[in-house]
């Protein structure tokens, strides 16, 4: 599952540690997410989107090559 | 009770929890080497369990040490983690106790320890499920 979590972090001018707070769990979780090694829950997922005033679909995008499809 | 669920909430999170834990398991330890005439390897096991305790205090500024210890649900992933990681524990435990089994009854025993050990693994695997299975 690909996302926009560190670009749209970044552009914002966010630490890692700084978004983690924001939405109540670590840097660790944070970096995980980045790096797509952890895939969030949906509240997470909702609280990141809404963070960035974004939709769920426009932060995650299924990987197409990852699914074959 | 309204300020049961955030007094129990506030506990779990404590970083004292696992520390004092670890000082009572101790406790316990040297009580019952006491009673069974080992004082000197009951005063010995408190003193692992201390050390542990202090140890973990110390680390307590780590953060990954901190969402392991301290039961902190803000964090998912480190709950996600504890869970996979209870899960391959116990599939090796499982493992281990098939494996002594089956070396006790080569060895001409009657499964010893290892018997009761699989079934209460089995009888808690088949409760814990039947509960989950309503919860979710």
């Amino acid at each position: 599952m690909r996302n926009t979590v560190r670009e749209l972090r970044t552009a914002r001018g966010l630490s890692q540690g700084q978004l983690g707070e924001a939405l109540r769990v670590s840097r660790q979780t944070i970096n995980a997410i980045e790096t797509e090694r952890y895939l969030p829950s949906l509240p997470l997922a909702i609280g990141l989107a809404r963070f960035f005033g974004l939709s769920v679909e426009e932060v995650f995008d299924v990987d197409r090559n990852a699914n074959g499809a | 009770m309204s300020t049961g669920t955030p007094t129990v909430h506030r506990v779990m999170r404590s970083r004292w929890l696992l520390p004092a834990v670890l000082v009572v398991a101790g406790l316990v330890y040297l009580g019952a080497a006491w009673a069974g005439g080992k004082r000197q390897l009951g005063l010995e096991m408190l003193g692992v369990m201390v050390l542990a305790a202090v140890a973990l205090l110390l680390a307590r500024r780590n953060e990954t040490v901190r969402g392991f210890t301290t039961a902190d649900a803000r964090d998912e992933r480190f709950a996600h983690l504890d869970l996979l990681a209870t899960a391959i524990s116990g599939t090796f435990t499982i493992c281990a106790v098939i494996v002594g089994f089956i070396v006790d009854i080569a060895r001409g025993g009657n499964g010893g320890p290892y018997v009761l050990l699989a079934v209460i693994a089995g009888v808690s695997y088949i409760a814990a499920l039947v509960v989950l299975r309503f919860r979710s």
